[in-house]
């Protein structure tokens, strides 16, 4: 598989102190990446490091093919930074112009992108308006819009949608979508778990500065299947057969909510309620939510290093 | 570089501390424009040529002494901050994450700056120059050469600072270069004090700061060049005083001046690219 991002036993090292160890990534090329960890885990130095903002104390990074340092790649790469600052005395306009010239581009296709970016993102007829003047969502835009200018191949986020309302995040949501859907690359960094999930097609989880797993969502959905079931006349010898039919089981009145490994034992538990004399009312399979997974995996709370 | 010259330079314009420099030249020049107003209506009323003679070239040197200040003042300032504040607001992270090298972005400050300090002393000078000459009549030897020395003095600061905005915090920076100033101030007083009294101590000191900061040296080859005719027999005595330059430092001193530019901001680049943000 072609792939936007590759890393070689990446580390970062500030001291004794580690930002992040060994980071061995994949993110193939026309996908959303979302790259989770709770604060502190070594998401940001990871992200800085594959931008150019701080520098590898060992390994190794490819993007696009390229190796981390190449000035001429990040002509394809475009980067909307968590702490979203501009020159604020500029208008909106201006800082796009700005932006758009560290980019190379000048003439005709800088009054083209310029104009593009500015209705994609939104702020078509704000743009004449000083960067101080904008709240803290349309400034958000405006980073996206800055990092969108030269149509990228492969595009970092770092927290996107922050600042934005929730019609703002559907917006953001679907500009990120259709990027994917022209082989455009994103890697995401957030911690709407709900948004990651709703958009991302492979997530790593990262912690203490290491890779602890990572996958396409739906291999990792489906490593675990919970079924919640309303039962009338339990039993106790019901629950015992059901509990060697689950992995784990959980009982709350007339509920149960069952954890199986295979989808093929999900009949058998309500085989079980039948057998056992049991009146099954209602039966659902719930997905493993990525909160979940991310709670599971990463253990939860701040990483204090 | 040429974005990162044209914003750094816009940016130099619209900043604050460009109005409280403008404010404070124009009371300054304003000020100055008065006493030497005055002095020369005096002189006029009451006429005194030799006390006239070395009259004017002190309110000159005065002139440009404490225009130097207000140039410097405007130098740290706009200087200060020019990359530790970017890092510190996170500016920086959408602009050398761009296709541009390190090195154009610390270049690109530092002709941006560069640009607009030369042309602000440029400006004041040849106003302080205006006011002698139309209102005393003074001829002034070698102001070509003295203005290209009173824009080189902001860039001297600007060079270090700059370096300085690399390796430490913009307060820290700035408590650092009003030090060094402070230093070439007074060695550059000492040093007039050591030539008056014939100290040989106190001259060497004096070399020593300007070694350290040498912009009240070229300050001190400034009013050599303007008011040393080899054939004045007053130079002495238009010489004296804390704004005056007893000695005239020598042409290397302006060669050591330009080096200095030259390797801190060199210094800086070096600096800057190995940073991490």
């Amino acid at each position: 598989m072609d792939m936007a991002i590759k890393t070689f036993n990446l580390t970062k090292k500030y001291g004794t102190k580690i930002g992040c160890a060994e980071i061995c990534l994949r993110v193939p090329r026309g996908q959303i990446f979302g790259f989770l960890g709770p604060n502190g885990a070594g998401k940001s130095t990871l992200v800085k490091m594959l931008v150019g903002l701080l520098f590898p104390t060992s390994g190794k990074a490819l993007l696009l093919d390229r190796p981390l340092g190449d000035t001429g790649v990040r002509a394809r790469i475009g980067f909307l930074p968590e702490n979203f600052r501009y020159h604020d005395w500029l208008t909106g306009q201006q800082l796009l112009e700005f932006h758009a010239s560290l980019y190379g581009l000048s003439g005709t296709e800088k009054k083209r992108r310029v104009g593009e970016v500015l209705e994609l993102v939104g702020l078509a007829g704000r743009e004449r308006q000083k960067i101080h003047t904008y709240s803290k969502g349309m400034r958000q835009r405006a980073g996206l819009a800055c990092a969108l200018l030269p149509d990228p191949d492969l595009l970092f986020l770092d927290e996107p949608t922050s600042a934005l309302d929730p019609i703002g995040r559907r917006d953001v949501r679907e500009i990120l979508v259709s990027l994917r859907a022209s082989g455009k690359t994103i890697f995401l960094n957030s911690h709407l778990l709900s948004e990651v999930e709703l958009i991302c097609d492979a997530v790593a989880f990262i912690r203490q500065g290491k890779i602890i797993r990572q996958g396409s969502l739906e291999d990792l959905q489906t490593g675990d299947i919970t079924v919640e079931m309303k039962v009338g006349n339990l039993t106790r010898e019901m629950v015992n057969t059901l509990s060697s039919l689950a992995r784990s089981l959980e009982v709350r009145e007339n509920v149960l909510m069952a954890r199986v490994k295979r989808e093929e034992d999900i009949p058998r538990l309500a085989e079980a309620v039948v057998t056992g004399g049991g009146d099954l009312f209602e039966m659902n399979r719930k997905r493993s939510t990525l909160e979940e997974m991310f709670i599971r995996t990463t253990g939860g709370g701040e990483e204090i290093c | 570089m040429l974005t990162m010259i044209g914003i750094t330079f816009r940016e130099g314009l619209n900043r604050k501390v460009l109005l409280i420099s403008l404010v404070l030249a124009a009371i300054f020049l304003g000020l100055y424009g008065t006493g030497v107003h005055y002095a020369a209506k005096s002189f006029n009323e009451s006429p005194n040529p030799m006390l006239a003679s070395v009259v004017y070239p002190q309110l000159l040197s005065f002139g440009l002494y404490f225009g130097g200040f207000i140039v410097s003042f405007l130098a740290i300032f706009s200087t200060v901050g020019a990359i530790s504040s970017e890092i510190e607001t996170g500016i920086i992270q959408a602009i050398i994450t761009k296709p541009l090298r390190r090195r154009d972005y610390v270049l690109g400050k530092f002709l941006g700056l560069g640009l607009f300090l030369a042309l602000y002393s440029a400006v004041f000078f040849t106003v302080i120059a205006l006011i002698i000459n139309l209102k005393t009549g003074l001829v002034l030897e070698g102001q070509w050469k003295a203005l290209g020395l009173f824009a080189l003095q902001p860039v001297v600061l600007l060079a270090i600072t700059l370096y300085g905005s690399v390796v430490f915090p913009t307060i820290a920076n700035g408590v650092v270069m009003f030090m060094l100033y402070a230093v070439a101030i007074i060695g550059g007083m000492v040093e007039q004090i050591g030539w008056l009294i014939n100290n040989a101590g106190l001259q060497q000191a004096g070399i020593v700061t300007s070694l350290v900061m040498p912009v009240d040296s070229l300050y001190r080859k400034i009013v050599h060049l303007l008011l040393s005719p080899a054939d004045n027999p007053l130079n002495a005595l238009q010489q004296m005083g804390p704004f005056g330059s007893m000695a005239e430092p020598s042409v290397w001193m302006v060669v050591y001046a330009l080096l200095y530019v030259v390797f801190f901001t060199g210094l800086a680049v070096y600096s800057f690219n190995r940073k991490d943000i």
